[in-house]
Parts: C-alpha cells; structure tokens; sequence
C-alpha cells in the first residue's frame, strides 16, 4: 500500500513536473538560415506563441527550446552543437523544413548537412519550405504532447550515443576545437 | 506560546503571501502586455509554470562559489525586506520585523540582493553580465538621487524614518501623503518607475543587448531562485510604496487593488516605451524627478 | 608589578627603543628583525590596552615649558585603534616585505610612527603633540618615498603638504601660548575665552587646516592618492587607517574643546565644515568611480570616507558624533582590509592595474572573502558595521536638518557601489586568465590580520556595543552628552526610529543558510563546474587568449551622463589644482633639496622668525 502511494505521489510529480515543461517553452531562436524569418510572426500579434508559454530567452543557459530554423552550413553547426551542450536538461531541438531533414534545395552543397539527426537528437521537425507559423506553432504543439507523454527525450539519447554523435561531428567539422564535454 | 507561534506563522505565511502575488502579477503584466499588443496572451498563471519549470529542470551550472550564492543573497535580501515592511496597515499578524527597522535600513537591505547578484554575475565572467552589472549600478545612482530627495522632503516633514510612523501620519491626517505632499509623491514614483526597471529603464536586463545582462549565466535552480526573488521583491517594493505615499492598506483585498493599480504605472509606461540608453535614463532622473524631489523639500522648509 | 611598569613613557621607551634595536638586530642578523619588530609591536599593544585611564598621567619639564602624558578615554580611543592596527600591520609586513631591500629601515620607520602615533593621542599638551606630529609625518614620509626613488616628486607632494600643515598648526599653537603662556591643552582650553574673537577664528582655522591636512580634507587632499600609492600596500593600511585618523582625533579635539567656546562662532564652522566633508566625500567618490589603479581608487575612496567622518564631527549632535567616530574606527578595519587585499594580490601577481588584474576569486578564497566584507562595509549594507555608522549618520543629519547635505551624503555612497563592485570585480571576478593560473593564496601571516579584521566588522554589525562603549566614554571626554545606545540596537531620537540589528542579523543569516542549504543539495549531484570560458559567446568557442573581460572604461556610459555637467568641471579643477600644486613643487624642490639638514636648518629659521612675528605681533616673552 505504502509503495502504491509514494508511486502515485511520484507519478503526480513527475506529471506536473511535464506539465510545467509543457506549458513553459523558452526558445533560443538559433536563426540558421531563411526559416528564421518565420519566428516573428510566430511571436507577435498575428500567431501570438505565448498563449502556449513559448517565449523567447537571452541565452543557451536559460533556453529548453533549439530552434534550427533551416539549412545548417558545416562552420554554423559548429556553433549549433555548442549552444545546444550548453543548455540545460531537459532540453529539445525543432528542426524546420526539408533542409534539416535532407538538404532540401541544399541537398548537393558542398558545405551543408543533409540530415540534421545525425548530428543532434532532433525531436520534432517541421516540413515545409519553409513552414508557416501555422505549421511552427503545430510542431510547438506536437513537443508539448511528446513531452506530456515523456517520449521528448532527446537530451538522454544524445547522453546515451555521445559517441556516435561526436564521431558524426568530428567527421564533417574539420577544424575541431571544441572544449570536452562533461556532464 | 501562542503568540510565538503565530508570529513563526507569520513569517512563513507572508512570503508565501508575497510570492503569490508578485508570481500572479508578473502573469496579469504579461497578459496586459499580449493584450495591449493584440494578441491573447499567455495565462495568468504562467509565471508560476515558468519557475515551477526551472525548478524541475535536471541540471545546472556554475563558474563557482560566488555565482552559485549569488541567488541566496537576492532571495535573503528580498524575505528579509518583506519582513520589515509592514504588510497591513494595522494588524499585527502582517508586522513580522517591522518594528525592528526604518526606511533608511530598509534602502540598504535592498541592496544587499543587488550586491550579491552582480558579484555572482561578475564571476561567470560572462561580459554581458559586466556590462549589465553596471549599467543597472549606474542606473542605480540615477534614481536614488530623487527617491532620496522625495524619502527625506517625508523624513522631514513628518518627522519620522520609520514606515509606521508615516503610516501614522496619514491615519491621524486621514489623507495620504500623495495629497499632503504631492512633489515628493511624483519624485518618488518617477523613481519607482527606475527601481522597476520596466523600459524605458530596462538597459541593464535588455535582452537584445546584453543577453538579459546579469542572468545570462544563469540557468536551471539558479533562474528559479532569482525569480522567485524577484517576485517577492516586486511585491516588496509595491507595498512599501503603497505604506509610504498610498496609506498602507487595512486588508489584503485594498492591499492588492493598491498595489495593482500602482504597479501598472512602470507597466504601462514601459509597454509603449522604448528603451533609453544607459546615459539618457541617468539624465533623465537627473532633471525633472530631481527638480521635484528639491521642490518637495523646499516647501517642508519654507 | 605589571601595573607599575606599564605607563605611557615606558610605551615610548618600548617602542622607540625597539624601532632603533630593530634597525641594529637587521645590521646584525637579517631576518629576525621582523619577529622582533612583531614582539615590539606586540607588546606595545598590549601596554595600550592595559594602560589604565585617567590615573596614568605623567608630568615633567622641558626647558621653561611643563608637558604632560596622560590617558584619557579619548586618547584610549584612538590609542586601541593605532594599537590593534600597528600590530597587524607589522604581522602582514612580515610575510608582505620579506625579501625587499632596507628592511631595517622599513620596521624602524614603521615603529616609529605607531609610536609617534600613540605619542600624539596620549599627548596632554601641545608642544609634544606638536614634536610627535613631526616624527610621525617624518617616518611615514619616509615609508612614502621607500619604495620609490624615482618618484620623488610623490614624496616632496605628501611632505610640501604636511609642512604646510605643520606650520600652521605652530602658528596656531604661538597664539595659544602668547594667551596663556603654557603649552598644557587644560590651560589653553580653560584660557582660550580669553583670546580675541579674531585670534580665535584664526587658530582655529589654522588647527583645523593642521589637522585636516593629515585627514586628507578636500582642497588640501592632492598629496594622498599618489601617497598612499607610493607607499607599500602594508603600509598603506596603516597611512589611511590609523595615521589619517590622527587628523580626526585633533579636529574632533579643535572642534568640541575649543571651537564650542564661541558660541558666536561655532555654528558657522560647522557648517562650513560640514559642507566641505560633504564635497569631499561627493567628488572624491565620483573620481575614485574613474580610477583604474586599485590603490587609488582605495585612496579617493579613503578620503571620501574621512568625508563622512568630517561630517558627522561637525554637525557636531550626540548622534552624528557617535557616527563620526565609529566610523573612525570601522575605516580603520575596513580600509586596512581593502589595502590589505590588495596587496595580498599585488603580493601574488605584481599588479594592481584593475584593467589587467581578473578571476583571482578561486585561487584566492580568503582574500576574496576579505574583499568582499570589506565592500560590504565600505557601502553600508547590513549586517556588517558599516550600516550601523551610516545609518546614525543619516539619521543624525536629518534631524538636524542639514536637507541637502544628506542628499549629497546619499549620492556619494549610492555612488560608491560603483567603485566598489569595480574595486572587486575587477581583482578577483571576470574571467579566469592563464597566465593568473599558479597564483596561490597569500601565506598565513597576511590571512590572519585580513580575516580578524573581517570578523570585527561582523561583530559591528551585529553587537555594536562593545565599540560604543568605548566611543561614548570619548565623547563623555569631549563634554558630549551620549546618545542612546544598547548592545545591539540603534536608537534615534524620533519615535520607532530604531533598528534592532539582532533581529536583522538572525533574519540575514537564517534565511541565507537556508537559501544555501536549499540551492546545494537541490540537484546537487547533476550541477556541475565549468570554466569561465564556457559561457555564452553566441557558440563561439573562445581560445585561451581571447580577451573576454569588460575591465575597461567599466563605468562609460556613467561617465557619458555625468557628461557635460559634472566630469569635465571636476576633472578641471582637479587638474588646476594638481597643475598648480605641481608647479608650487617644482619651485619648492629647490627649497626642499632633499637634504636633512637643509630641512632642520628651515625649521629652525622658521621658529625664529616666529618668535619675531610672536614677540612683534603679541608680545611673546620667554
């Protein structure tokens, strides 16, 4: 009996613990390429993010949200993985567009990634070239039931194949300077 | 016995009491804010999500032993203000300390969180943080000079420093001291309006700027203690400028259509403003609301 | 047995004796000095405070003058305060000097001018006062210029100064003896009436501008940041903590023994004296916000805080006066603190420019935490001490109603924090440098003075009695009546103006160890170290020798506003002054050659031509 409540009294928790994380998404918008010119009207009057708690921060520390707003070149992820070690768990990543996933109109750039996965654990991505806010807000939305469900565990994955992901990263950034990460 | 306890309820009570409200009022300015701006804003409680988030969050980090105090001392700071103001006007289960301390004691226990604050942001070595430091010390200097002229023109004219004692004033006058003396009331609230650092006085947090300047190293457990703090010291501050030029209040339900009322000044002048420069906002403490506070004490003296 | 031996001569004989065997024991066996130096010290301290008061009092002859050592509660005062410092500072010395040239010099002159110090406070009449005031102003003249032969031009500024001030001072003390034909400060204050009301104001002005010259008050301020800089941070400590204070104990004297005399006069000068201690605190606080070298913003901030006391004198209420000389005492510690840290970090790095000094924080803790309470009090900010002098000191000017002097009061140490934070900052937070990684925490011998230090300024904060006790025996001495006080609670004469910093106390620091509690054990396992370097730089990996402090030009954009108004007007006043004072140098190097001999033959000369003056002017028989 006692073990039955202390289980409900964790579950209780833990489900305002995500329902908190749900409702509360802090977005360090990392303007990649031309799906950051979505993010204003996402945020402002006419899409009005913040009824669902999304909201902009300063910085990497503060965020829980990554946005990759599009095509990401080899020197810029660089500073995607970078920002993204630098926030803290539990964190997420929202691709946007066909250029995260395979390169999109990029797919043959020499210095573009095709597929954004391999590099950083994305959670959710956004179709479109580029996606509405409509469609933004949508993928906002499909994180909120993930993270409400517990399967928005991105930063555990990249914890667990720290490895694989560093070996994908080293592969395609050349000048590989980046202090160790411990975490 | 159980006048002990009570007062131990009472220190646990307001707080809590303070926190709310501070916690409620940030989400009411956010749906004004959205409101204002046509949008539909987030709810009223979201605030409350926000630090329950950054409580839960897994981990966190410091760059040592002064960043990682630096929180305690705004949070210390804050309760230990709130508990030297006098919550209610007459009854003493909202007193806790008040007697204990004057306003003098209690523009320097303010402080004490900003001191601990920016020596914990100066040790992320974040320079944002730097540059925020000190532009807010700075901007810092700007409004003390009218809220002090203001708070002694008071000191003076009544004859007392302590917040009882002005509350006094106003009870056995039955008017409060925005009608007795008006100029002091303006010098102060336009420095109320520095103190809250809503724009046109929010350079040393511009998010655009300096990465929310001191915070910016600052996430997880660390963000949540520091706006909980901040909550509690928005409520700090509106109470005790409803104590000083607003005649306190007799019940919590005057206390917070008070403190609403006069917290939506800084909010709305901040939600149609701009953003000075560090320069400007100084310069502009420096002349009308200084203007004022002079005024106020040359006619306590003449 | 042990009350019999401790008297004030046999203080002087210590202490003198042990400067001059100081001086030989380094000819002899090098490295001893120091400890002995420490005993001397040691056990010059403890004759202070177990000097009995008032009985101790010791009569004799010089020539045709009678002079007088005593003890009284004011001397006893000032005596703890030379007394405890003198002691640390010879301590710090000791690990701060070891391996400088002239180290025999360096303890004899030390000594001699905490002797010279204690021999002014326990100085009944003025002609001793007068020859002590000389040796004092000699051996830290010599400390000035000890480091630095090649920056004489410091030394004759600081010396130029204290001349100027001597002279006047033995003006003033030629009047008094012209009057009442004795040397013994009873008889001048008992015959000082009789003076004309013009030889009055004159003496007084001139003993004020004596005094206040070693205070470092405003117009006559130049020689002290480039003195206190010249000097060795050890003895630094000691120059703005006790040896400026020398200044306060004779204007405090001026002040409530003679100047109240003249009711007709009085409230003129301390108004006027009032207002100039507040200008000075105001624009020196501004200009220390402005220094780049952490010395001397430590030695604007010495002189804005002499300010403070100068004004807490001359408003002259029991309250203000309480002030004054608590704050006389806690400046004290926490100048000496702030000194000594920084030259705990000039010990281990060689800087002390604040634009090249960062991050020392985690290589040295200790120093830190000296630093850090030593801002704390400098700004007032309770629980430490400074809030309780700051406080009294408020609530005495508006109740006395000096309404734009507490404005000025405010802004000046609103403004404070400005060169606090950046005092701080700038040595020990911002980015932790490479080339800053081998630095270590000073030796033992430095930490303990800082950290005792430290701890008085809590124990002020919390229970300030034991520090008013002995501050309202002093004014008891000056004929002040005392102002309420209790062990741990301020009391001002306006009703439910008080504040029971116990009760303060308990709050800070439950709810602090609380809050800390709370914040380590939350997560503690998941919250991790990381280096200054990894911050937020928009993704960018900074390299090891990337420059990522802002350190210069810290305080722009309050520069930028203050603007056309005030920082030119006082940068040019300032520069007119010290142009002119320079130039008024560079004539008197041909004067002060730098000779000692040359020096005594001045003075000689000048005592005649007074005794001219004297014997035209007023009669002045011998």
């Amino acid at each position: 009996m006692e073990i039955t409540y202390d289980k409900n009294a964790q579950e209780i928790l833990s489900t305002i613990k995500s329902f908190a994380r749900k409702s509360s998404l802090w977005v360090i918008a990392y303007g990649t390429g031309c799906g950051a010119i979505e993010i204003p009207p996402t945020m402002t009057s006419r899409y009005d993010a913040e009824r669902f708690g999304i909201r902009g921060s300063a910085t990497p520390r503060q965020a829980d949200v990554l946005l990759i707003t599009g095509y990401l070149a080899v020197k810029t992820l660089k500073r995607v993985i970078r920002t993204y070690e630098q926030m803290q768990d539990p964190k997420y990543v929202i691709a946007f567009g066909s250029c995260t996933i395979n390169g999109g109109m990029y797919w043959d750039s020499y210095n573009t990634i095709k597929l954004l996965d391999k590099y950083i654990p994305v959670d959710v991505y956004i179709n479109g070239c580029m996606p509405r806010p409509e469609a933004v807000i949508q993928g906002f939305i499909k994180l909120q039931e993930l993270i409400m469900n517990k399967k928005a565990e991105g930063a555990a994955k990249y914890k667990e194949n720290l490895e694989w992901y560093r070996e994908n990263q080293r592969k395609i950034i050349h000048n590989w300077r980046m202090p160790e990460y411990n975490w | 016995m159980d006048s002990f306890w009570m007062k131990i309820l009472g220190f646990v009570i307001t707080p809590l009491v303070a926190f709310a409200v501070g916690v409620t009022y940030g989400g009411i300015v956010r749906k004004i804010t959205a409101r204002i701006q046509n949008r539909v804003g987030p709810p009223i409680y979201q605030n409350l999500l926000d630090i329950t988030k950054l409580y839960s969050k897994k981990t966190a980090v410091n760059h040592g032993v002064m960043q990682h105090l630096g929180p305690v001392f705004a949070i210390t700071a804050s309760v230990t203000s709130l508990f030297f103001v006098p919550v209610l006007r007459d009854s003493s289960f909202w007193f806790n300390l008040s007697f204990d301390g004057d306003l003098i004691f209690l523009l320097y226990m303010m402080v004490f969180g900003s001191l601990g604050m920016a020596l914990g942001a100066g040790q992320t070595g974040n320079p944002n943080s730097a540059i925020g430091v000190s532009r807010g010390l700075a901007l810092m200097v700007g409004y003390e000079i009218p809220f002090v002229l203001s708070l002694v023109a008071l000191m003076i004219q009544f004859q007392t420093t302590s917040i009882h004692g002005l509350l006094a004033v106003q009870d056995t006058f039955s008017s409060w001291i925005i009608f007795q003396s008006p100029f002091a009331t303006i010098a102060g609230i336009l420095a109320f309006l520095g103190m809250m650092h809503y724009a046109p006085f929010d350079v040393p947090f511009a998010p655009a700027e300096v990465a929310s300047g001191p915070a910016s190293e600052f996430g997880g457990k660390y963000l949540a203690l520091m706006m909980t703090s901040g909550s509690i010291f928005t409520f700090v501050k509106l109470v005790l400028f409803v104590n000083i030029y607003f005649g306190g209040a007799e019940d919590l339900l005057t206390l917070i259509l008070k403190t609403f009322i006069l917290y939506m000044i800084p909010v709305l002048t901040g939600i149609v403003n701009p953003r000075y420069r560090t320069e400007q906002a100084i310069q502009f403490f420096w002349k009308w609301p200084t203007v004022f506070g002079i005024i106020a004490i040359l006619i306590v003296v003449l | 047995m042990v009350e019999i031996m401790i008297s004030i001569p046999v203080i002087f004989v210590t202490i003198f004796v042990g400067a001059i065997l100081t001086y030989l024991i380094k000819l002899i066996m090098p490295k001893v000095e120091a400890y002995f130096a420490l005993l001397v010290s040691a056990a010059t301290s403890y004759m202070a405070f177990a000097l009995p008061k008032t009985e101790s009092i010791y009569k004799f002859n010089l020539g045709s003058f009678n002079l007088m050592w005593g003890n009284n509660e004011y001397s006893h005062l000032f005596a703890m305060l030379v007394a405890v410092l003198g002691f640390f500072v010879v301590l710090y010395s000791m690990d701060f000097m070891a391996g400088k040239v002239n180290l025999g010099f360096y303890y004899f002159n030390l000594l001699v001018s905490i002797g010279s110090m204690l021999g002014i406070v326990y100085s009944q009449d003025f002609l001793s006062l007068f020859i002590f005031w000389e040796i004092m102003t000699w051996s830290s003249f010599m400390l000035v210029i000890y480091a630095q032969d090649e920056k004489f031009s410091v030394g004759i500024k600081y010396f130029v100064f204290s001349a100027i001030g001597a002279y006047l001072l033995l003006t003033a003390l030629v009047i008094l003896y012209t009057n009442s034909g004795s040397f013994l400060l009873e008889d001048n204050i008992n015959n000082f009436i009789y003076l004309s009301s013009q030889n009055q104001i004159l003496v007084i002005i001139f003993l004020i501008i004596g005094f206040g010259v070693k205070a470092a008050m405003m117009p006559f301020h130049v020689w002290a940041p480039d003195a206190y800089k010249a000097a060795p941070s050890s003895f630094t400590a000691l120059f703005s903590g006790a040896l400026s204070k020398m200044g306060i104990f004779g204007i405090g004297l001026v002040l409530f023994k003679f100047a109240i005399q003249n009711t007709d006069y009085f409230t003129y000068f301390q108004f006027a004296l009032a207002w100039l201690g507040g200008i000075t605190a105001l624009l020196s606080t501004f200009y220390a916000v402005f220094q780049t070298d952490a010395k001397k913003l430590l030695a604007y901030s010495s002189i804005g805080q002499l300010g403070y006391i100068i004004v807490g004198l001359a408003v002259g209420t029991p309250l203000s006066i309480m002030s004054a000389l608590l704050l006389t005492i806690l400046h004290g510690a926490f100048k000496a603190m702030l000194f000594m840290s920084a030259g705990a970090v000039y010990y281990r790095t060689g800087l002390l420019d604040m634009n090249e000094t960062r991050g020392l924080i985690r290589k040295m803790p200790l120093t830190f935490l000296t630093a850090l309470m030593g801002i704390i009090t400098v700004a007032g900010v309770p629980p430490l001490g400074g809030f309780v002098s700051k406080w009294m000191l408020y609530e005495a000017l508006i109740q006395s109603n000096y309404y734009f002097l507490v404005i000025i009061i405010f802004v000046a140490s609103t403004a404070a924090f400005l060169y606090l934070y950046r005092f701080i900052f700038s040595l020990f937070l911002g980015q932790e440098e490479k080339e800053f990684e081998n630095v270590k925490e000073v030796p033992i011998k430095m930490i303990i003075p800082m950290l005792l230090l430290a701890g008085f300024t809590l124990a002020v904060g919390v229970v300030p009695g034991f520090v008013l006790e002995q501050i309202s025996k002093a004014m008891g001495y000056l004929g002040i009546q005392t102002p309420n006080w209790e062990n741990s609670v301020l009391f001002s004469n306006w009703e439910n103006s008080s504040v029971n910093l116990m009760s303060v106390a308990t709050s800070i620091g439950i709810l602090f160890v609380l809050g800390a509690i709370f914040l380590t054990i939350k997560n503690y396992r998941s919250t991790r170290y990381v280096t200054t370097k990894d911050i937020h730089t928009s993704g960018e990996v900074p390299t090891e020798n990337e420059n990522l402090t802002f350190a210069v030009n810290f305080y722009q954009p309050f520069e930028r506003s203050l603007g056309s108004v005030i920082k030119p007007s006082i940068d040019r006043i300032f520069n007119l002054i010290g142009k002119n004072i320079e130039s008024a140098a560079d004539y008197l190097r041909y004067i002060y050659t730098g000779n000692g001999q040359t020096y005594a033959m001045y003075v000689i000369l000048f005592f005649v031509v007074l005794i001219l003056f004297a014997d035209l002017m007023f009669g002045f028989k011998f």
